[in-house]
């Protein structure tokens, strides 16, 4: 399932091998936009989806210093930290602070494009789940004061009866509230109401 | 008694007086000496006095052996050298002593008389002080010796014909010849018709004129050419007696193979010693060549995967692959050039003097650091001399020295927190020298330990010999030049590299 708005965003320092690497990965179909250093990156990045592919050797600003930014930045691009000889270290490193994987160079193809494709699979299902988060807040905001208090205490796993005197109100109004807030939270099930609402949080 | 008789002995009386009186005016000491072992004095004239300090009637009676020098004394038993024997009369030359107990040289020669049956009936000696003259005789023995054994080459040579007269035993060993078969009879055989041209005949002329030249000139030794030897002294001798001409020359040479040997031996040394040098420095440098490798390496491998999986999936048309193997060819190069510069760099050399320019070693050596300046941060800043100075001497070690300066440059920034570190590279030049510095913004380096710097196994890295700086200065002044740091200690420090454009 190839989806052409993703992107695989390369910072290397090195010319000759990101024009490789673009080479490379333009043979199995992917869209890649490359960058020499970290700060050209920062300049230009418009909050595409995608991955990343991050040389850690790098002038200025190198892979790890560039991590900590996106991290601080909220920048969540999955990451896949390249290293030359001898930078197992600072790819160690690199994947302590949450890159997915990391390759020495040079690499089998295989194994890169099957990452690549694995990195934007991490990228869409984050990106789906923040999609559903936003939708869910929004469901929850549609719900009204008593609505939220009645879903509080569903989700906290208490029954009808209890719920209703906690609130002074009868079961039959929880009751009514109850099914409200399923219907307007888009809720085919308690689990499901429980999900978004752990989403919420 | 009848008066003729009486007549004739007043005459021999007389005689005998006129005699006396002649040998006591004489300044020889005249003797006599009884036959027997021990010569003892019978009679002597005045000269005694004046020659051995006794008065006559003193001496009389003494044994004139017992006055020898102990090692002279058996002089005339043992015929030494010193006796001579000619018509009946020896001439003896030894050291007697004086009444004060020194010793005098004397010149004795003497007869023995004889009775009419041939028995000895006494020695009669006539002697003189010859000290002054054989002292003077011993000092020029000495001299002679001295020369003779002297390790310097001596050699007496004729005026016009260039005749050698005389060379020591220096000059028989160098020359490989001997004595009895010298094999080398000219001065002018010892020298390539160039050189006695434009160098020993105006030596010759120059020692004649005023007396004496120093030089050096390199001999050609024809007998012996595995010997090195040059002539560095010539002395013109003068006859006093006719006209003051220039008679012949002293030339004094020196066998200078084993300084040659030695220097040699030093020299190669030396190579030894950058290599050694390079490859500890390739060696510390190793994991940032081997990411330089690499990266060509493994953008071939992206080339070559990507165009097959084109190839696999039918999407590899020519012009596509062509362009592909294009880039190939270009990684491919790019990987050679950094194995060439780094086994060029490795490569054991002869020491060997080119010329080259100056600016550009400096920038080769900085492309050689590339993966070290970019981990470090550096920015190298060239302030470079717009004449493109160029400089004699060996570019392979030079080239170590400025790679030494350069990493040291680098390096010095590893433990301090600057962000701008740059390492400048200056280059400067005079009539007669190049002025390279080499200066970091670093912390610098505090007055004591900028004393030690230079000094062998002297090293503030953990990873380190300490041996870069001291073999960049032998290397430097075997050179003609010089290598000195300056520091305040606190913000930076400079290496000074000063070196003739020519080396001699």
């Amino acid at each position: 399932m190839q989806n052409s708005t993703e992107t695989v965003f390369i910072v290397d320092d090195d010319d000759d091998f990101r024009d490789s690497m673009q080479w490379l990965l333009e043979s199995d179909d992917l869209t890649v936009v490359g960058f020499n250093s970290a700060q050209q990156f920062l300049d230009n990045y418009q909050h595409q989806s995608g991955c990343m592919l991050l040389d850690v050797r790098m002038p200025d600003i190198n892979g790890l210093a560039l991590q900590q930014i996106m991290i601080e930045r909220g920048i969540s691009l999955p990451i896949i930290v390249l290293s030359g000889h001898g930078d197992i270290p600072m790819a160690v490193s690199a994947m302590k602070h949450g890159a997915l994987d990391f390759l020495e160079k040079p690499f089998d193809d295989e194994v890169l494009l099957r990452q690549v494709h694995q990195a934007l699979e991490t990228a869409r299902n984050q990106a789906n789940s923040q999609q559903e988060a936003q939708q869910s807040q929004g469901r929850y905001a549609s719900l009204s004061r008593r609505e939220k208090e009645v879903m509080t205490l569903v989700v906290s796993g208490k029954a009808n009866r209890e719920i209703a005197e906690v609130l002074g109100i009868s079961p039959k109004t929880v009751e009514v509230h109850r099914s409200r807030v399923m219907s307007k939270m888009q809720a085919d099930s308690l689990p499901n109401l429980v999900h978004q609402a752990a989403r919420l949080n | 008694m009848c008066p003729e008789a009486e007549t004739d002995l007043q005459r021999y009386k007389e005689e005998a007086e006129r005699y006396r009186l002649l040998a006591d005016q004489s300044t020889d000491m005249i003797s006599r000496h009884t036959a027997t072992p021990d010569w003892t004095y019978i009679d002597v004239n005045t000269a005694v006095e004046r020659v051995l300090g006794y008065t006559v009637d003193e001496i009389i009676g003494i044994k004139g052996y017992n006055l020898f020098h102990p090692e002279d004394a058996d002089n005339l038993r043992t015929r030494a050298n010193s006796v001579s024997y000619r018509r009946g009369m020896y001439t003896n030359v030894y050291r007697y002593r004086h009444k004060n107990g020194h010793y005098i040289w004397l010149e004795t020669t003497s007869r023995t008389i004889r009775s009419n049956d041939g028995e000895p009936v006494e020695v009669i000696c006539v002697s003189r002080d010859v000290t002054e003259r054989e002292l003077a005789q011993q000092a020029t023995r000495r001299l002679a010796r001295v020369v003779e054994a002297s390790s310097d080459m001596i050699m007496f040579c004729k005026h016009e014909s260039l005749q050698l007269t005389y060379m020591n035993e220096a000059s028989y060993i160098s020359m490989g010849t001997e004595k009895e078969n010298p094999a080398v009879f000219y001065l002018d055989q010892l020298f390539t018709e160039d050189i006695l041209a434009k160098l020993v005949r105006p030596a010759l002329s120059h020692a004649a004129d005023h007396g004496i030249w120093y030089g050096s000139i390199s001999l050609r030794l024809p007998t012996n050419p595995k010997r090195i030897a040059e002539i560095r002294e010539v002395i013109a001798h003068r006859n006093r007696t006719d006209n003051n001409r220039v008679e012949y020359y002293s030339i004094i040479g020196r066998d200078i193979t084993l300084q040659k040997k030695a220097e040699d031996e030093a020299k190669r040394h030396q190579l030894e010693m950058a290599h050694m040098a390079r490859l500890l420095s390739v060696g510390e440098m190793a994991s940032g060549l081997a990411h330089e490798i690499n990266q060509p390496l493994a953008a071939i491998i992206n080339y070559c995967r990507g165009t097959l999986r084109r190839a696999d999936e039918g999407k590899a048309d020519l012009e596509t692959t062509y362009n592909a193997m294009r880039l190939v060819t270009r990684q491919a190069n790019r990987a050679a050039e950094i194995v060439r510069r780094m086994r060029s760099f490795v490569k054991k050399t002869e020491y060997q003097r080119i010329e080259f320019p100056i600016n550009e070693a400096c920038r080769e050596i900085s492309h050689f650091l590339h993966q070290e300046a970019i981990d470090h941060n550096i920015t190298f800043d060239f302030q470079l001399d717009s004449n493109d100075p160029s400089l004699l001497a060996d570019k392979i070690q030079i080239e170590q020295v400025l790679l030494n300066l350069m990493r040291n440059a680098i390096e010095a920034y590893s433990e301090c927190d600057n962000r701008y570190r740059p390492v400048i590279i200056r280059s400067r030049s005079t009539d007669n020298y190049i002025y390279i510095e080499i200066e970091d913004e670093a912390r610098g380096i505090a007055g004591e330990q900028l004393d030690k710097l230079f000094e062998a196994f002297y090293t503030s890295k953990s990873n380190g010999l300490g041996m870069g700086l001291a073999i960049s200065r032998t290397i430097i002044e075997t050179h003609g030049g010089q290598l000195w740091a300056q520091s305040d200690g606190e913000t930076g420090t400079r290496f000074n590299l000063k070196l003739p454009i020519r080396d001699k």
